[in-house]
């Protein structure tokens, strides 16, 4: 399958900061698949994520989403990508439906594809009558939930998902995986995951990347992973991989 | 369809139906005011009943009072003191005040040929304004019984008629002219200070209070869409990021234009409330009494406007549109300053902290251009206040109404200047990363400035 995401030595250096927040990361999400990174507290996930995002720029190397390279084509990556920050809220003063309208109203280019989005919005989110309230009345879940059908709504060909399920109860964590992997699988959207929880990644991903002091460190499939490593689960080989790095 | 999307989504985050509340509620608090500090005055101003107890029973004193009942005026409600303590008699009889003409009034004058006593007791109803006023009430009504005394006094024991009097009370009639910029008007130059003064009070708190506002809800909402992570949200969506931050600078001057119209709708009936009904009582006593028509007063302000006009410090249409031009830019940069102080805060303590330089920049020029006249300051100061942008506006008014539009161009002229190097710093944050990497914490702050207190004391 084509790569939806071609990830070339990208690297960041935050200025008056003597080390690179992320180093020379290079790797590719295919159309269709889940691919995750995983890493300790300040590995360079979310800087990686940020930049593919087009919120920041790279300091070194390159990225193309659908062919649109983040530095050049910003414009026209953002028409290919959804980002789901990690602890992101929504408007308050919204109520569940007028942010799906309005958030689906910055991505469709005629009605008809307009009210196509808010409807599978509305959809997936399974809120029911609750979108008729305002947000700020909403439980941290219930906000997490409204925010995942923003990000899969407009079918977009990369969707970028920091921290999915954080917030959200062990059902519903569920439900939201189940969604992940059949939109992948379906609608053959490819989705860059980053995470703590390694029973997530394990259960939803189909490769993964172990980041640690901002270097891409092993990628690959998981069973592949399991096996070089001779780890029982993933766990296991991301502490190998990140005790391995320290010794060195 | 995206910059109105955009916009619609910032005004329903700044004009909330809690904000608008508050403005309504400021507006009807500063009406309820006006009210409550005119119906203060007007009690205090009442001089149409005057309460007297008469213990003298001379005929002068007869034939004065009955002058004053004569006069359409002032009535009198007669009262008798049945002993001297005041406290008890006033509220023995119900009443806040009286004139007591006490025995020997009308001897003193007629026999002894020397000033008489006349008192007056007055009760203490509320403290401040009201009860200073009702003293002055008090007075005038024994300025009124002098003059009668005066008239009686003069014709009684000199013979003199009801003209020769007049002439002695006021043998001259005073017209004042103003002189400026070569040009010369019938007007006095107290009228047009107060008139003057009247313009730039109104003028610059209205700025004031645009500017903070403004200032205040651009900061909310850059700063709160920062720390809910909504912005990162909406700058990784197919939208310009011109019309991200175009969006949110029109929504915040729309929605600070809004509560500047409550706040002066508010403020100027409050002024109306309190002076309004002050000068119609003033007006009127002063008519009845010294029997001045009140049209002479009316033309006379009409007079002062003329005269204004004729003196070239009038405010033209175009003054007025270049005033609009030269608040528009006021509000642009204080916008734009803080759009980038906003975008740096990380908490909303940062926040609160963040909003101060903006507050002193606008509370400097407001205070300075209020109380003094900025040119005659030291060239040192001088070249401090003009340096903050804000005080072109202040003084733009004044500018304009005394054709002084050599400052008033080139104020106007380093506004767009600062507003240009503002607005490129604005948009350079909003198309780099320094949008999010670009910060400011009150926490972190405090530590910092706590650190360097402990290594100082080590």
């Amino acid at each position: 399958m084509a790569a939806v995401l071609e990830v070339k030595g990208l690297s960041k250096k935050y200025p008056k900061k003597d080390v690179f927040a992320a180093d020379g990361v290079s790797f590719t999400v295919d159309e269709g698949e889940i691919f995750a990174l995983i890493g300790p507290n300040g590995a360079g996930k979310t800087t990686t994520i940020r930049m593919i995002s087009t919120l920041i720029q790279p300091t070194e190397g390159d990225a193309t989403v659908a062919g649109h390279s983040i530095v050049k084509e910003p414009d026209k990556v953002r028409e290919n990508i959804t980002y789901l920050p990690d602890e992101a809220g929504a408007y308050k003063t919204m109520t569940g439906n007028n942010y799906l309208e309005f958030m689906a109203s910055l991505f469709a280019k005629d009605k008809d594809t307009l009210e196509k989005y808010i409807a599978r919005g509305k959809a997936i989110c399974g809120l029911g009558d609750r979108l008729e309230e305002k947000i700020g009345g909403y439980s941290r879940g219930m906000i997490r939930k409204l925010l995942l059908a923003r990000a899969v709504m407009t079918e977009p060909k990369l969707a970028i998902m920091d921290e999915a399920t954080s917030g959200l109860d062990v059902i519903n964590a569920l439900e939201i995986r189940k969604m992940i992997k059949n939109l992948a699988k379906e609608q053959h959207m490819a989705f860059l995951l980053s995470s703590h929880n390694m029973l997530e990644i394990e259960y939803v991903s189909d490769r993964v990347g172990i980041m640690t002091g901002g270097k891409l460190m092993v990628v690959g499939a998981i069973d592949d992973l399991k096996e070089r490593y001779e780890a029982a689960n993933l766990e296991e080989v991301f502490e190998r991989v990140v005790k391995d790095n320290e010794v060195r | 369809m995206k910059f109105g999307n955009l916009l619609k989504k910032e005004l329903r985050e700044l004009i909330t139906k809690q904000a608008l509340i508050s403005m309504v509620f400021t507006m009807v608090l500063l009406i309820v005011m006006g009210q409550i500090m005119g119906g203060a005055m007007e009690e205090g101003f009442d001089t149409s009943t005057i309460t007297l107890c008469n213990q003298d029973d001379s005929e002068f004193t007869a034939e004065v009072l009955k002058k004053i009942d004569a006069s359409q005026s002032t009535k009198i409600n007669y009262v008798t003191f049945e002993s001297d303590d005041y406290a008890a008699e006033l509220e023995r009889l119900d009443i806040k005040n009286a004139v007591i003409i006490p025995q020997g009034y009308g001897e003193s004058i007629t026999e002894k040929k020397e000033p008489a006593l006349i008192k007056f007791v007055s009760k203490m109803s509320t403290a401040g304004l009201a009860s200073s006023m009702s003293t002055i009430s008090g007075s005038d009504v024994i300025s009124e019984i002098q003059t009668v005394c005066m008239n009686e006094i003069m014709s009684k024991n000199y013979g003199l008629t009801e003209e020769e009097i007049a002439l002695i009370r006021e043998p001259m009639t005073t017209v004042e002219y103003t002189v400026n910029d070569g040009k010369t008007a019938q007007v006095s130059a107290s009228a047009l200070g107060a008139i003057s003064m009247m313009q730039s009070m109104i003028a610059p708190f209205a700025i004031f209070f645009l500017l903070l506002m403004a200032a205040q809800m651009i900061m909310t909402a850059i700063s709160t869409e920062k720390i809910d992570k909504t912005l990162e949200t909406l700058l990784s969506a197919p939208v310009s990021r011109m019309s991200v931050l175009s969006a949110k600078m029109v929504a915040a001057v729309i929605s600070a234009l809004l509560n500047a119209l409550f706040m002066i709708v508010g403020f100027a009936l409050y002024m109306v409330g309190m002076m309004g009904s002050a000068v119609n009582e003033i007006s009127t006593a002063a008519n009845e009494m010294s029997g001045v028509d009140v049209s002479v007063m009316t033309d006379s302000i009409t007079g002062v406007g003329q005269a204004m006009a004729e003196l070239g410090i009038s405010l033209t249409p175009l003054s007025y549109v270049l005033f609009a031009i030269q608040l528009f830019f006021t509000l642009a940069i204080g916008l734009a300053i803080s759009l980038i102080l906003g975008a740096m805060a990380t908490d909303v303590k940062s926040v609160q902290t963040l909003i101060m330089p903006i507050m002193i920049a606008v509370m400097i020029p407001f205070f300075v251009t209020m109380f003094t006249d900025v040119n005659a300051m030291s060239p040192v100061f001088k070249v401090i206040i003009y340096a903050i942008p804000f005080t072109h506006t202040y003084t733009a008014l004044t500018n304009l109404m005394n054709g002084n539009m050599l400052l008033f161009w080139g104020g106007l002229a380093y506004q767009i200047i600062f507003f240009a190097v503002c607005m490129f710093l604005a948009v350079r944050m909003f198309t780099t990363d320094k949008l999010f990497t670009m910060s400011f914490s009150a926490e972190s702050a405090m530590k910092k400035r706590g650190k360097k207190t402990v290594s100082n004391e080590q």
